[in-house]
């Protein structure tokens, strides 16, 4: 069969998110309109019964009360159908709503980063997300109306066969038996439409690739220094028929197979058909019943096709994949054997003071990997001081960052705050004092001042003169100026009155955004090459904006510029997954190790003529 | 005239079709014909099976309910086949000639400054996925006609009956009519809410994203991002909901007059009936009739609003295709290219500013570039750099003066001839997910296939090492998507210069920021790689190499340095004269150089 049980449960759970009176409303509607076909074969029947039996005096007046009836049935049938719509529509979005917020909450909140980042975890999310990208994917609300659909379809379809067995039985499974054949030789046709188009959505994707190459602003310059016009229209057809040559010949086969369902259809029909016209003809039955039975037999056959088999098969993989990430997702307690449980602090941090960061023989190896990027690590951050942590790419920089923020968890040492391990703060009560600015910052398409503040809400609506004063230290003034409604003003085209920012201005919105933090309680700021896209000169007004308004707070900074971090309190060199050696810039210039050998490239490239980088390998 | 619009570009479509699939064409015009057919059909034999019933007469009886089971079961069968024909149609000719036509001109524009325009691009974003849309709408409008037919082939049937019945024409209509206008409130809630909905998407993969996530848990705005999504999904639903409230309370209103209307009507054919000048089979015919009309009205309407829909495509189709005739109508150079650059390029008192703006993004700049050298042009973001190059590719005509090419107006040499000539390796390099091979050799077409010519290319772009960890080297597909490997920055701008250097005999050569991604060792070798082929380029050819980069340091070497300032070429020269002037560049440098000045 098409479905097993255990799909069928899977598609009608989301109904529960509904609430009952949505469902009930639904169900009571279904419900009345799948009788209507069975109830107007009985009042026609009534109607002709009564015009057709020649010996009442007034015909008319006796047909009145049946045609009334019969009025009845006809506009309630329209009523119905025309408020199943609404109703449908409101639990498909109540049940995909809710489906999304799961979804969305679940990625959310992990705890930790890293099952979120693995690819697989990504496409579950797609599947999961209930935003169908073809029309071959439905969502739990469509699957799960139609799954109800068939099953109170089924009662209309009972009532129709109650009729048709007012005058015989045996038209009864003749006609079930050939209208499920039908419909079950369609839904298998309908299927293997479906799948072979799937299978086919990679060439789809292919084919966008040279439809991209095409339409973009900026690969469009080498399509036409190059002359790559028709060869990638070309490449595009050669894709786009890769995917649909199969399908297309699936439906071509299809239309030749709608013969047998046709005679299926008229052989079960027919047969039923002139059976009762013969005996009326013969008075075994009246001509009532004959008319009942035509209508009756042809709403058996119509009760079979009133729902899209492909709402379910495509919102299964979706029901699927949220099932697999709750598995993945959800937050799990886990006790480490090697620590021993350290009492969590009851007095809440002195807020005045940042605490002292340590790094204790921290080693760290991403999950399904062999290599150790962290190895052994000791490292501390001193409250108030400025860290810069150098290290050639793949040193590990970024990892570290993650680590201290709790996104990942380390795979031996531990990492503590004020003597405290941050595992043991919980990542919530431990990331409050944290504010990360990362390289890839978030630009929430969001008014002006919730870019600022969002993630710092302390309960109560955010302070206007912090997020003035915090705005001011960024310089963000100028683009506050342009902004046409202030601080209300989106930070996109796309929203109404919105604005696009350059990405300087949207570098001075996160520095904004850091600097709230810290006027928020943020007592430890990291900042993850906050400006490696930006020139040495923007760099620098960057910096000296943020040494002069952090307050208090420690902060770390990673920054391939040397210029840059050799202004910094002290500075860590990150080698070989360990702080190879720190000190200030003074400290390592004199002691001539790796730092003073970097310095003097980047120093000796500029002289040369070179760009003021390092990178990967330099140093190797 | 605009009103026309649509039914002509529907006709061209139509033509299109036949042209191309002219079975389907015919097969779905039999179809919905047969259709209407078997639904007159079935209502017709009912009758004349019930009528002979009451008659007694077996054989008219038994083949009026075979009629009718024959109708029933074709318009059973015609529907399926009605939806293949649609789906056929719309894919076969609207993803190939449609989709192509479409793409092949937004390509064919001369210039770039249309797909750097908001407006033009936004239209771009809309249409190019859209193709099969266009098509939908076309057969959409077809389907629409018929399903009209059928509602008026329905009463005209009862129209037999009673000509008193015609008059259900007019209550036919008002469903009709009250359906329609449902519909667009429904259309018109979904683009009053899209805002909200895009908005919940977008908050939605903040959420589920794996870069976002970082943050999102360091700020711990993941509760607050999902309350907003949550709020935002509710506000798009709501809004749509009371739109499809309201359609539902026009739909009910609608079908209540009809239904009254025709059940008065069928009072009349029952009343008739009871006296005699009627029959019973009328009766049957009628309610064949009933149960058949709100589907045929329903799908008449459905159908109308996916035509009226479609305008969103339409529109912004129609809008595309006169800006790229507009384009096709500008007059394009015809000169052939030189075999080879004696003189040089010189710009003469060019400006240009980006449309939609009044800042000048060249500003009278005049300067003399011999055949041969290599130029480099350095300023500040935002000096006119790459605006300067793009003129020399042709991507924008200058709004006064000219670039001259050995003395000959740009404009007049013919635009695919001087690309021919031309190569170059761009700062927005394209990332084409085909094979490694491919994406270097679609710098020269022609020697697409040429391994040797590729290896070479690579070998110019110092991306040796790069095939060497491919892991079928140049064979090897990119794209994790696509079952390949996902390439870093610096291996795409490699890639990208490695296609740069396809082309032997280019008359310019353009390296637009071409380091920018690249670690210190590979840019030296590229540079003194780069140096190397200028050289050779120029022995052959006379070839210009042009290097821009915002970074001062890296072009010592030129023979000329271009500084630009706001626009403005501020001075030019060699690095050793410019030192000397103490301008400008040498102000630039030396704040570059003291940041690595010695301690003390």
């Amino acid at each position: 069969m098409l479905l097993t049980n255990e799909d069928r449960r899977l598609l009608l759970r989301p109904l529960r998110t509904a609430g009952w009176p949505l469902i009930a409303g639904m169900l009571g509607l279904q419900l009345a309109s799948t009788l209507v076909p069975a109830g107007t074969a009985v009042t026609v029947a009534a109607l002709v019964a009564d015009l057709g039996s020649s010996s009442r005096a007034d015909l008319f007046r006796a047909a009145l009360l049946p045609l009334c009836l019969f009025g009845v049935v006809l506009g309630v049938g329209h009523l119905l159908e025309a408020l199943s719509d609404p109703l449908q529509f409101a639990v498909k979005a109540r049940i995909d709503g809710r489906h999304r917020a799961a979804v969305a909450e679940l990625a959310a909140t992990s705890p930790t980063i890293g099952t979120l980042e693995q690819p697989e975890v990504q496409e579950l999310v797609r599947l999961a997300q209930a935003y169908p990208d073809n029309w071959t994917e439905r969502t739990p609300g469509d699957g799960a109306i139609t799954q109800l659909t068939v099953l109170v379809g089924s009662i209309g379809v009972l009532a129709s066969c109650a009729v048709l067995a007012r005058y015989a039985w045996w038209p009864v499974p003749l006609v079930l038996a050939a209208a499920a054949l039908a419909r079950a030789v369609g839904i298998r046709q309908g299927l293997a439409f479906f799948r072979v188009w799937r299978s086919g959505i990679k060439e789809g994707q292919k084919a966008r690739v040279w439809a991209d190459l095409l339409t973009d602003p900026a690969e469009g310059k080498e399509v036409r220094v190059f002359g790559l016009a028709d060869w990638a229209v070309l490449r595009m057809r050669g894709h786009i028929l890769a995917m649909f040559e199969p399908a297309w010949a699936v439906s071509t086969k299809d239309l030749r197979r709608q013969w047998p369902m046709v005679c299926l259809v008229v052989g079960s029909l027919g047969t039923t058909y002139a059976a009762v016209a013969l005996s009326a003809v013969h008075g075994h039955t009246t001509v009532a019943v004959e008319t009942a039975v035509f209508a009756a037999a042809w709403s058996v056959q119509q009760g079979f096709f009133g729902f899209d088999p492909r709402n379910q098969i495509g919102a299964l993989p979706g029901l699927r994949a949220y099932e697999e990430l709750k598995q993945k997702l959800a937050p799990r307690t886990t006790v480490r054997a090697d620590v021993p449980p350290v009492p969590v602090p009851r007095t809440p941090p002195d807020p005045a003071v940042p605490p002292l960061v340590r790094f204790e023989k921290v080693g760290f190896t991403y999950p399904g990997t062999e290599r150790t990027v962290l190895d052994g690590l000791d490292l501390e951050i001193r409250p108030g001081e400025l860290l810069a942590l150098v290290g050639l790419n793949g040193a590990g920089k970024s990892t570290l960052i993650k680590l201290l923020a709790s996104l990942y968890e380390p795979t031996s040492g531990r990492i503590t705050a004020d003597g405290h391990d941050t595992a043991d703060l919980g990542p919530d009560l431990w990331r409050r004092q944290v504010s990360v600015v990362f390289q890839d910052f978030v630009r929430y398409q969001l008014p002006l001042a919730d870019n600022i503040t969002l993630g710092q809400d302390t309960g109560a609506a955010p302070d206007r003169a912090v997020i003035e004063a915090a705005s001011r230290d960024a310089g963000l003034e100028e683009v506050l100026a342009r902004m046409p409604d202030g601080w209300g003003t989106p930070l996109a085209r796309s929203r109404t009155g919105g604005v696009d920012l350059s990405g300087g201005q949207w570098q001075q919105v996160v520095l904004a955004r850091a600097l709230y933090a810290v006027r928020s309680g943020a007592r430890l700021l990291v900042l993850d090459e906050p400006t490696a896209h930006l020139d040495v000169r923007t760099e620098f007004e960057v910096f000296q904006r943020l040494a002069e308004h952090r307050g208090g707070s420690s902060v770390v900074l990673i920054s391939h510029r040397l210029s840059t971090v050799r202004q910094a309190d002290r500075i860590a060199v990150l080698d070989g997954g360990r702080i190879s050696e720190s000190g200030t810039h003074e400290e390592l210039i004199a002691r001539g190790g790796s730092y003073a050998e970097m310095f003097a490239i980047q120093a000796e490239r500029f002289a040369s003529g070179y760009q003021d980088h390092i990178e990967e390998g330099e140093l190797l | 005239m605009r009103v026309l619009r649509y039914p002509a570009l529907w006709w061209e479509l139509l033509r299109l079709c036949r042209r191309r699939v002219p079975g389907l064409v015919a097969g779905m015009f039999a179809a919905h014909l047969l259709t209407i057919a078997a639904l007159v059909g079935s209502a017709l034999s009912l009758r004349t099976a019930v009528n002979a019933t009451l008659q007694h007469h077996t054989a008219l009886a038994v083949s009026g309910a075979l009629g009718a089971a024959a109708a029933y079961g074709i318009s059973a069968g015609l529907t399926g086949c009605r939806g293949i024909f649609r789906v056929l149609l719309v894919e076969k000719v609207g993803l190939t000639d449609l989709h192509e036509q479409i793409h092949r001109d937004i390509a064919a524009v001369e210039g770039l400054d249309h797909l750097e325009r908001t407006d033009f691009l936004d239209r771009v974003t809309v249409v190019k996925h859209s193709a099969w849309a266009i098509m939908d709408g076309l057969w959409a409008a077809v389907e629409s006609v018929f399903n009209t037919g059928q509602v008026v082939a329905s009463l005209l049937l009862l129209g037999t009956l009673s000509p008193w019945l015609l008059s259900l024409l007019v209550f036919a209509a008002v469903p009709l009519w009250f359906d329609q206008r449902g519909q667009s409130a429904v259309k018109r809630a979904e683009t009053d809410t899209a805002e909200a909905f895009r908005l919940q998407q977008h908050l939605f993969e903040l959420a589920t994203s794996a870069a976002a996530g970082k943050e999102i848990r360091v700020a711990g705005t993941g509760a607050e991002l999902s309350r907003r999504q949550t709020a935002a999904w509710e506000a798009a639903m709501r809004g749509r909901g009371r739109a499809r409230m309201v359609a539902a309370a026009w739909k009910c209103g609608g079908w209540s007059v009809f239904t009254v209307g025709f059940v008065a009507g069928l009072g009349l054919i029952a009343y008739r009936a009871a006296h005699g000048s009627g029959t019973v089979g009328d009766i049957v015919l009628t309610v064949t009739v009933a149960n058949s009309l709100r589907e045929s009205v329903h799908a008449a309407v459905s159908r109308a609003t996916v035509v009226a829909g479609s305008g969103r495509v339409i529109e912004p189709y129609l809008w595309l295709r006169e800006q790229v005739a507009q384009d096709r109508a500008r007059t394009r150079g015809s000169l052939a290219a030189p075999e080879v650059l004696r003189d040089g390029i010189e710009f003469r008192d060019v400006c240009y500013a980006y449309p939609g703006t009044d800042r000048m993004a060249l500003d009278g700049v005049t300067v003399r570039i011999p055949a041969g050298s290599v130029v480099a042009i350095v300023g500040e973001y935002g000096s006119g750099k790459t605006t300067l190059v793009k003129l020399l590719g042709k991507f924008y005509r200058p709004d006064s003066g000219a670039v001259l090419v050995d003395g000959t107006d740009l404009a007049e040499l013919e635009t695919e001839g001087w690309r021919a000539r031309s190569s170059a390796a761009f700062q927005d390099f394209a990332r084409p997910r085909t094979g490694f091979a491919e994406a270097v050799g679609l710098g020269d077409l022609p020697h697409l296939e040429d391994r040797e010519r590729i290896a070479e290319a690579v070998r110019a772009a110092d991306a040796e090492s790069l095939v060497a960890r491919l892991p079928q080297g140049l064979d090897t597909q990119l794209g994790r998507k696509f079952g390949g490997v996902d390439l870093s920055e610096g291996q795409w701008q490699k890639t990208a210069l490695a296609r740069a250097s396809m082309r032997q005999d280019p008359l310019l050569f353009v390296l637009d920021e071409p380091t920018a991604s690249l670690d210190a060792p590979s840019e030296d070798a590229i540079f003194t790689r780069y140096m190397q082929r200028a050289r050779e380029l120029a022995r052959r050819t006379g070839a210009v190499t042009v290097i821009v980069s915002h970074r001062f340091s890296t072009v010592t070497g030129a023979d000329l340095i271009l500084v630009l300032d706001r626009g403005r070429l501020v001075e030019s020269g060699r690095h050793e004269e410019l030192m000397e002037l103490g301008g400008r560049y040498a102000d630039l440098y030396s704040i570059q150089a003291t940041a690595y000045a010695p301690i003390g």
